[in-house]
């Protein structure tokens, strides 16, 4: 196990530095440089020692292991648009923001999506199963602006003498609650679906049927065999659904005011504030590589078959 | 017939003995092959049989046929110009003049919801194909080649695999500098190509097994017959699946961009950005993003039951992708 959690730690060390390379090279392509063709015609002098500063006058592979040895260092260089701030600064005043809100959505998207699953899963074909089933389709296929949008308007427009929640803005638990639900309702009904699949497909294997044959009582049979051998592919959702939650959060965090990374990152690429955009870009890749890291060594760890697969 | 039996069964809610049922369903089965055989039935006609069956996906085919209709013919059928300005009639709310209303520039909403249909499904349906080209393409080379080739190709997979796929997108339409039609299907290729790449390497991989491929090895075949003429024709149903598969994930990607900024120019339209003019007045008219974000929500929704249906008609035991 502990070989498997070496090999599988290792093998994000060349991953990492190919999605630092693809941006890198992507942000290259982008045209312009960031100190000419500006209103203001600098000098040649000063142009070259900008150039030497932020080492432009380097070929783009030294460039590159500048930028590597930057992120290694957590170093991410400074802001092109807002001179006097770094994207080291820019990320430490809003990712804490979108961390809390992307573990309330996935709080919630686990908290509602699993039992919903398990629910549905027990009492397959029945009118509470169609229900929840369909609960779950709708709510996987409205767009997330429109989620907000529904929820904005009943809860803190329409409702808003019962409810008391506010619009937007971030601070106090009432906010969390509104763009919490809006993010984590994609996920839900991922995690929903998932689980009742595997519940299903678990419910009609053979050690299922000599649980009951031997007398076992029906709820233990669920909580012991069933429960424990169908969460597995649940874990592995979680991994992919933190893709889902990055990329909702751009929506959600513009819709309801909330000064996180996700709203800061269209800024950036709408304002050309290209250093920004790949360090957030990076830092986004960095997360989803680890959550992938940590799902399969848990899955190595609940489902030993699969170590060797998953190097 | 087999089919129906099997959901009639399990409607009903009663518990057999599975392995019962089990018996029963493959004695039909096997006796239906043979009616087959006699038919002369091919495979494509038993999984039409099969998906006709699935009342589910019937219902999500119509729905998605009749989406396209209404994106198509709507527009010819129309009197209103969809790109004239008129104040007077600005914001009007649905009525059986404008039965989707009017926006703030008083341009019928009825056309508009249908042109930018237009734009998002066929930005859906080139994106998808794209994909499909570009994830057919690697993940058989990567399957068919094997070794060296196979395990460095699924590495900058894996590496690729589970990035933020938005961000990705993103960045690619700041490399063209302006979203046009072509610049959208690029960048929503670029970020979605991996899940196929990855299902045709496991396709090409399993198939190759097949001792009819050997056969073909063994009796002199070229490595472009074995797989052009036996593999890849194999994978079809997968490809078709996928499809259905890719589509909604594809449009929904247009219509986030678009919703933050990032969409086709105005005064072309998708439902992203019918929904983000919407967005601006939506305590006011609520209609202006309510029915955008419906029509998303159709297509993404008929799309994954058909793709369901097709799964369970043309590859009933892979259940899991």
């Amino acid at each position: 196990m502990l070989k498997f959690i070496i090999r599988r730690t290792f093998w994000t060390i060349p991953v990492i530095l190919l999605v630092i390379l693809m941006t890198f090279l992507m942000m290259r392509q982008i045209k312009g440089n960031p100190f000419r063709n500006s209103e203001r015609a600098v000098p040649p002098s000063i142009q070259r020692n900008l150039d030497r500063k932020f080492h432009l006058d380097k070929p783009w592979w030294q460039q590159y292991l500048y930028y590597v040895k930057g992120v290694a260092t957590a170093d991410l260089g400074p802001s092109l648009v807002q001179r006097n701030q770094n994207v080291n600064d820019v990320i430490k005043e809003h990712f804490p923001v979108s961390l809390k809100l992307g573990a309330f959505a996935m709080f919630f998207a686990i908290v509602v999506g699993i039992p919903i699953g398990i629910l549905s899963a027990l009492r397959q074909n029945t009118l509470s199963d169609y229900l929840s089933m369909g609960f779950v389709n709708v709510g996987y296929a409205l767009p997330s602006f429109f989620i907000s949008t529904l929820l904005v308007y009943f809860f803190a427009l329409r409702w808003r003498n019962y409810t008391g929640l506010p619009t937007n803005g971030w601070g106090g638990w009432q906010t969390w609650i509104l763009p919490a639900i809006a993010l984590g309702l994609a996920p839900m009904t991922v995690f929903a679906r998932i689980t009742r699949g595997s519940m299903l497909e678990t419910l009609q294997q053979d050690y299922i049927r000599t649980a009951k044959a031997k007398g076992l009582r029906w709820q233990r049979v669920v909580v012991l065999h069933v429960l424990r051998n169908s969460l597995i592919p649940t874990v592995t959702a979680a991994g992919p659904l933190l893709g889902y939650i990055i990329t909702g959060s751009f929506i959600v965090e513009s819709i309801f005011g909330i000064p996180g990374i996700g709203r800061y990152y269209v800024t950036s690429v709408t304002g050309r504030d290209y250093s920004v955009t790949m360090g957030i870009t990076i830092l986004l890749s960095l997360i989803i590589i680890f959550a992938n890291l940590v799902v399969d060594i848990l899955y190595g760890y609940l489902d030993p078959r699969t170590r060797d697969l998953r190097t | 017939m087999a089919i129906d039996e099997r959901l009639a069964a399990e409607r009903a809610g009663k518990r057999r003995a599975s392995f019962e049922l089990a018996l029963e369903t493959t004695a039909d089965a096997r006796s239906a092959e043979a009616g087959a055989a006699l038919q002369r039935a091919s495979l494509w006609r038993d999984a039409l049989q099969r998906f006709r069956a699935n009342r589910a996906a019937v219902i999500a085919a119509i729905a998605f046929l009749a989406l396209l209709a209404f994106v198509i013919f709507v527009p010819w059928l129309s009197n209103e110009d969809p790109y004239k300005l008129n104040f007077s009639q600005a914001y009007q709310n649905p009525s059986w003049a404008h039965p989707f209303g009017t926006d703030e520039f008083g341009r019928d909403q009825l056309v508009r919801v249908a042109l930018g249909g237009r734009v998002s499904i066929a930005i859906g349906f080139a994106a998808t194909f794209a994909i499909m080209g570009v994830g057919i393409t690697y993940g058989s080379i990567s399957g068919f080649v094997g070794g060296h080739l196979d395990n460095a190709l699924m590495r900058f997979l894996d590496a690729l695999y589970g990035l933020p796929y938005l961000p990705f997108a993103i960045l690619t339409l700041a490399i063209f500098g302006t979203v046009t039609f072509w610049t959208m299907v690029v960048s929503l290729t670029i970020a979605s190509w991996f899940t196929t790449a990855r299902v045709m390497r496991g396709q090409i991989i399993s198939l190759k097994e097949n001792d009819y491929v050997r056969a073909a090895h063994a009796v002199g075949a070229r490595w472009y017959r074995v797989l052009f003429r036996h593999l890849l024709p194999n994978t079809l149903g997968v490809i078709i699946i996928f499809v259905f598969l890719e589509l909604p994930g594809v449009v929904l990607g247009e219509a986030f961009l678009s919703f933050i900024g990032l969409g086709i120019n105005p005064p072309k339209a998708s439902w992203g950005s019918l929904a983000q003019d919407g967005y601006g007045a939506y305590q006011t008219h609520p209609y202006l993003i309510v029915i955008p974000s419906l029509m998303i929500a159709w297509l993404i929704l008929s799309a994954f039951f058909v793709a369901d249906g097709l799964r369970d008609a043309l590859d009933p035991r892979a259940r899991e992708f």
